[in-house]
This record gives structure tokens, C-alpha cells and sequence, in this order.
């Protein structure tokens, strides 16, 4: 074992998550950067693991590092993100025959939502929508709490909104706009049945988190490989495709303002 | 949409209605990008209002530059967007010709197809067309696809004579023997498909008919051994030899027969055939005629292998390789 290895942290929310770690691990060998990575099942725990110094980088989704960032009291690093994770917003889908022509039409009405940890799909679309004027407690939330502790990752609990949504069991239903295009794009959207009521502002989502004590030339010399991957060189093209990016795209904070503004409003830090 | 980039020439337009975003739409759009060199603009008209989130929403995914939307005709929208700079390079000349050397990152995609960088190596270890594909292997494989016959149609089943029981016995031994022979035929030829590079395609198809042509052996011969009320016994011997066909080559197989004297041929029922009866006399005459059929075979062999391009004296040695397994 390399000492001077790095050890990414990471969450197993498919098996596919070792088979990128394992690429990301070759492909960054390759450039003379060494790392290890160690998984785990729930982004508190990873959390936690960054926090104890167990692991030296943390591939965090958004709720992960506005905690860390918390933590930290902003000294957290933030090493890099995925093009993917860019000016994410989420969308209000209803059903056609809903009725529902208005935000303020969701009042008294079933709105399906994805699982109590997932940023684009329960957190901030509610959020958004309470800032928009609408009187969110007195929407009927219809929660899929599936794959808690993942935070979203998954994207079956917005799967679960969609199908709700074209069995008719909810009028309206929340999910990301990532999600939305995807399923669009593959024909399983039925556009006769649902249409998109409203748009939320964007915001960002991944982040790769370090602690400020990770020394700055071997940070760099993590997000230089990582910028340095190409979508048509093979040895990098799977792994992309796997971890649902194009191109590693360097930091960015303002698009996280309005999950850490959502927490502080609904105490859900 | 932003000031400075007009005047924008598209090199395509589209009028998609009032597509809505998943409900086709990208069966227009993905094709006139892809028509496209990087940079080139799509011009796509459409009364979709929800595209004007769900459509640079796919571009950002894609990495496609979306432009912008100015008003079209009535309520409509024209939206503009420069295909981007993944997926590879567009409008290269088709090219149907055998290359010289298959690219393993080509993979199964068929000859002439416009194939986009970053694809996997695939396994095909057959890769180099002076090996691979004889120039005439097009044409071969057209008249083995049309060539074909049919077990159900091309034998008169009806036709066949009933026989007394010891031979029926000894046709059933024997049909039984060739359909376990003909399922060796059958996989070992089928183990070089995978390894031949999809640029030699026509080799694969060609090695396809092939497998077929044995397809219909191991059916006819079952066929007619059911008939026969029975498939003999499949021998030990037989099946050692079959192995070492699936494990190594010929050679092989003979030195692997040579120690142990045996023939892994029924012998006796293809002599009984021969004779027609049970009669000495007659057994004696069939004897004869199937050492005649053994001579006969490696005559035929050895022609066969002269034919294909051997030397008197390899195809003879060759030919020798097989006598002692009979098929």
C-alpha cells in the first residue's frame, strides 16, 4: 500500500459505482496519481468518514457537501464536479386531465415526491415551490421514500413520481429535469398523459470534498487528471458513461446557495 | 437570441410540428446533427412550447450548442442548435472494401458504418485480411445461401424401405455415430466465428451456412436413426475423440487414437450394411467393400486437399491424420 495514495471516498449506490472506482483508479494511476477508494452504503457515513480524516476526498452529492462545507465552516475543499451536475433544476410534472394550470392549483392536490434525502426531486422542489408563493402544507405530498441514505443517487424514487404520475395516482409529481430529459429521450415519457407545469431556478449538484488539510499538490494533482479525461479516449469513455458525465468540469459554489437556504428553512440540516 | 452570432446559416432546417420533446422529436433532430460536421446548425421549427426548456436542457447532456430561439411563423418557435464537438467525426466517405487489417475498436459495427471514437477493443483475433478473406469470399457466400436444401423436403422419408431388424439396428448405430460426428462438425467450426473481425463479415457468414449445411446433418441423420427405433451406443472412444477436436487439431486427435488401437467408427453395423444380411458370405463381401470405402474416402480426401492447394505428399499425409477416425 502507497502511502502517499490518495483515498477517495464513495457511496455503492450500484454495483456499476466499482467498476467506475476501479476505472477512475487506472486511468489516474496511469497519469502518476495514486489512489484507493473506499465505499460505502450511506452518504451520512461517508460524511462522517471525511470528517474523521478516515478517507481523504469525498465524492459528495449536494446535501452531502453543504454538510461538510457546514462542518468545515467553509474551509472544505472543493476539487471539481461533472458537467452533469451543472445548472440541474427541477421540474413539476402534471397530469393533462389534472386540471392544474397554476402553482397555487397544487394546494389540496396529490403531489409525488422522491425520497426524503433527494435534492432535485423532494428538498429543493418544495423549497422553490414555498418561495414561489405556493402554501405548501397544504399540498397532499405523496412521498417515495426509496433508497434513503443515498440521496437520490439512484433515481428510483423519481421513477416511482413518474409512474405514479402515468398510473394517475398523484396529479403532480416532482422530479429532476436530468431525469425528465432522459426518460424523455428514451420514449417512456407518454407527453399525451403528463406535461411540465413549471421549472424551478437551477442549481448544482456533485462535488468532490476534501478536508482543508489535504495537501494542495497532491489536490491538484487529482483535479488535473480528472480534467484531463476525454469522452473519446476508450480508456476513459466507459467510466464516463457510467458516472453519467461528459467532461470533469473545475468547482463552482453559488449554485448550492439555495439547497443551504432550503435546509435552514425546513431545519433539515 | 444573442446579437453578435447572427448572421447564423443553418445547414438544416426541420419542421417538427408540435412535437412534443419524447414523442419523436429526437428521431428528427439526432440524424440532421449528425449529418453535421461540429459547429454545423440545425435549424429546428416547432409549437412545442415545453421545448424550450427540454431542448437545451438535451444539448447541454449531449454537448450540442444550443443557440437560442427566435419567434417563426405564428405562435411557432425556431430554435437553433451547432452540433457539438463529441461523437466523433461525421461524413466520412462510405467505404465498403475489406481493409487490410480489422480495428478491434470497430467492433460489430458493419463495414462502411461511420464508427465514434472511444469505443472498447473487442476480442477478435482473427484480424488481418490476407489470412481471413480470400477476395472471392462474397461471391462464395451468396452461393452457399442459395444453395441450400431442406431435410423435410429434399428427402423422400416416405420413400424409405422398411429393413429387417438387424439392419435397422446397425442404421440406427450408424446414424447415431455420423449425427454425434456431424454435432462435433457443428461446434468445432462455430468456435473460429467469434474470433474473425466483422470487417470480413462475408468469412463469418459464409462460416454460417457452413454450420447450417451441419445443422441439417445432425437432423437428418436423427431423423432417420429414430426411425430405425434406436441411436446406438455412443462410445467412450468416440467422445475421447470428439474432445480432442474441440481441444486441439487433427493431429492431435490421431496421436490420441494411436495408442489405443481402437476405431472410433461402428464398424461392424457399417460391414453388416454392406453385406445386407446376416449371411457369412455376404459379411465376407461387405468386409471387402468397406475397406473399399476406406480407400475410397482417403482418395477422396486427398483430392479434395490437392484441390485446396496441398502437395501430393501433405495432402497423403494429411489424409492418413483422418483414415483411423474414419470421419
Amino acid at each position: 500500500m502507497n502511502p502517499e495514495s490518495l483515498l477517495v471516498g464513495a457511496v455503492a449506490y450500484d454495483p456499476k459505482v466499482v467498476t467506475v472506482w476501479e476505472g477512475i483508479r487506472d486511468v489516474l494511476h496511469d497519469d502518476g496519481v495514486a489512489m484507493d477508494f473506499a465505499l460505502y452504503s450511506n452518504y451520512e457515513r461517508l460524511v462522517h468518514e471525511l470528517l474523521a480524516g478516515h478517507v481523504d476526498i469525498a465524492w459528495s452529492t449536494p446535501l452531502a457537501h453543504v454538510r461538510i462545507q457546514k462542518a468545515t465552516e467553509n474551509r472544505s475543499l472543493s476539487l471539481g464536479m461533472r458537467d452533469s451536475d451543472r445548472d440541474f433544476h427541477a421540474k413539476i410534472v402534471v397530469r393533462k386531465d389534472a386540471g392544474i394550470r397554476a402553482l397555487r392549483d397544487l394546494e389540496g392536490r396529490r403531489l409525488a415526491v422522491g425520497s426524503r434525502d433527494s435534492t432535485q426531486a423532494r428538498i429543493l422542489p418544495l423549497y422553490f415551490l414555498g418561495e414561489a408563493g405556493v402554501d405548501v402544507s397544504r399540498v397532499e405530498i405523496v412521498a417515495f421514500d426509496s433508497d434513503v441514505g443515498k440521496h437520490g443517487d439512484t433515481g428510483r424514487s423519481e421513477l416511482d413520481v413518474l409512474r405514479a404520475l402515468h398510473e394517475g395516482s398523484v396529479a403532480a409529481g416532482a422530479v429532476g429535469d436530468y431525469v425528465w430529459v432522459i426518460e424523455s429521450a428514451a420514449g417512456r415519457i407518454d407527453a399525451s398523459q403528463l406535461e411540465v407545469l413549471w421549472t424551478t431556478p437551477g442549481f448544482d449538484h456533485c462535488m468532490f470534498d476534501a478536508l482543508p488539510s489535504l495537501d494542495s499538490q497532491r489536490a491538484d494533482r487529482f483535479k488535473t487528471a480528472l480534467l484531463a479525461m476525454r469522452w473519446d479516449d476508450p480508456r476513459h469513455r466507459r467510466i464516463l458513461e457510467l458516472e453519467g458525465l461528459k467532461q470533469w468540469m473545475p468547482a463552482r459554489e453559488p449554485g448550492y446557495d439555495s439547497l443551504r437556504a432550503a435546509l435552514d428553512a425546513s431545519n433539515g440540516w | 437570441m444573442d446579437g453578435d452570432r447572427r448572421p447564423l446559416v443553418a445547414a438544416a432546417a426541420i419542421d417538427a410540428g408540435s412535437l412534443p420533446f419524447g414523442s419523436g422529436l429526437l428521431a428528427l433532430v439526432r440524424p440532421a446533427l449528425a449529418r453535421l460536421p461540429a459547429g454545423g446548425v440545425v435549424a429546428l421549427i416547432s409549437g412545442s412550447a415545453a421545448l424550450r426548456e427540454d431542448l437545451p436542457r438535451w444539448c447541454r447532456i449531449e454537448h450540442h450548442d444550443y443557440l437560442g430561439c427566435d419567434p417563426a411563423d405564428g405562435a411557432r418557435d425556431r430554435h437553433l442548435v451547432a452540433r457539438g464537438p463529441l461523437g466523433g467525426e461525421s461524413g466520412a466517405a462510405l467505404d465498403d472494401a475489406m481493409p487490410a487489417l480489422g480495428d478491434p475498436r470497430s467492433g460489430f459495427a458493419p463495414r462502411g458504418a461511420r464508427v465514434e471514437p472511444g469505443a472498447p477493443a473487442y476480442p477478435f483475433t482473427l484480424l488481418d485480411r490476407e489470412h481471413v478473406a480470400p477476395p472471392e469470399i462474397a461471391d462464395l457466400y451468396r452461393q452457399a445461401a442459395g444453395a441450400s436444401w431442406s431435410v423435410e423436403q429434399d428427402i423422400p422419408w416416405q420413400r424409405i424401405p422398411p429393413l429387417p431388424d438387424a439392419l435397422e439396428q446397425a442404421v440406427g448405430q450408424v446414424m447415431g455415430f455420423l449425427a454425434q460426428n456431424e454435432l462435433s462438425a457443428l461446434y468445432v467450426p462455430a468456435r473460429f466465428l467469434p474470433r474473425v473481425h466483422p470487417a470480413y463479415a462475408e468469412v463469418a457468414m459464409f462460416l454460417a451456412t457452413q454450420l447450417a449445411d451441419e445443422a441439417r446433418h445432425v437432423d437428418a441423420f436423427v431423423r432417420r436413426a429414430r426411425r430405425a427405433g434406436t441411436l446406438g451406443v455412443a462410445t467412450v472412444t468416440t467422445a475421447h475423440s470428439l474432445l480432442t477436436l474441440l481441444e486441439a487439431a487433427v493431429r492431435r486427435r490421431a496421436a490420441t487414437l494411436a495408442g489405443t488401437g481402437g476405431v472410433p467408427a461402428p464398424v461392424q453395423d457399417l460391414v453388416l450394411l454392406a453385406a445386407g444380411s446376416t449371411d457369412p458370405a455376404a459379411l465376407e463381401r461387405g468386409a471387402d467393400a468397406f475397406r473399399t470405402l476406406l480407400e475410397t474416402m482417403h482418395e477422396a480426401r486427398i483430392r479434395r486437399l490437392r484441390s485446396a492447394g496441398f502437395a501430393a505428399d501433405q495432402a497423403a499425409r494429411l489424409s492418413e491424420l483422418h483414415t483411423p477416425n474414419f470421419m
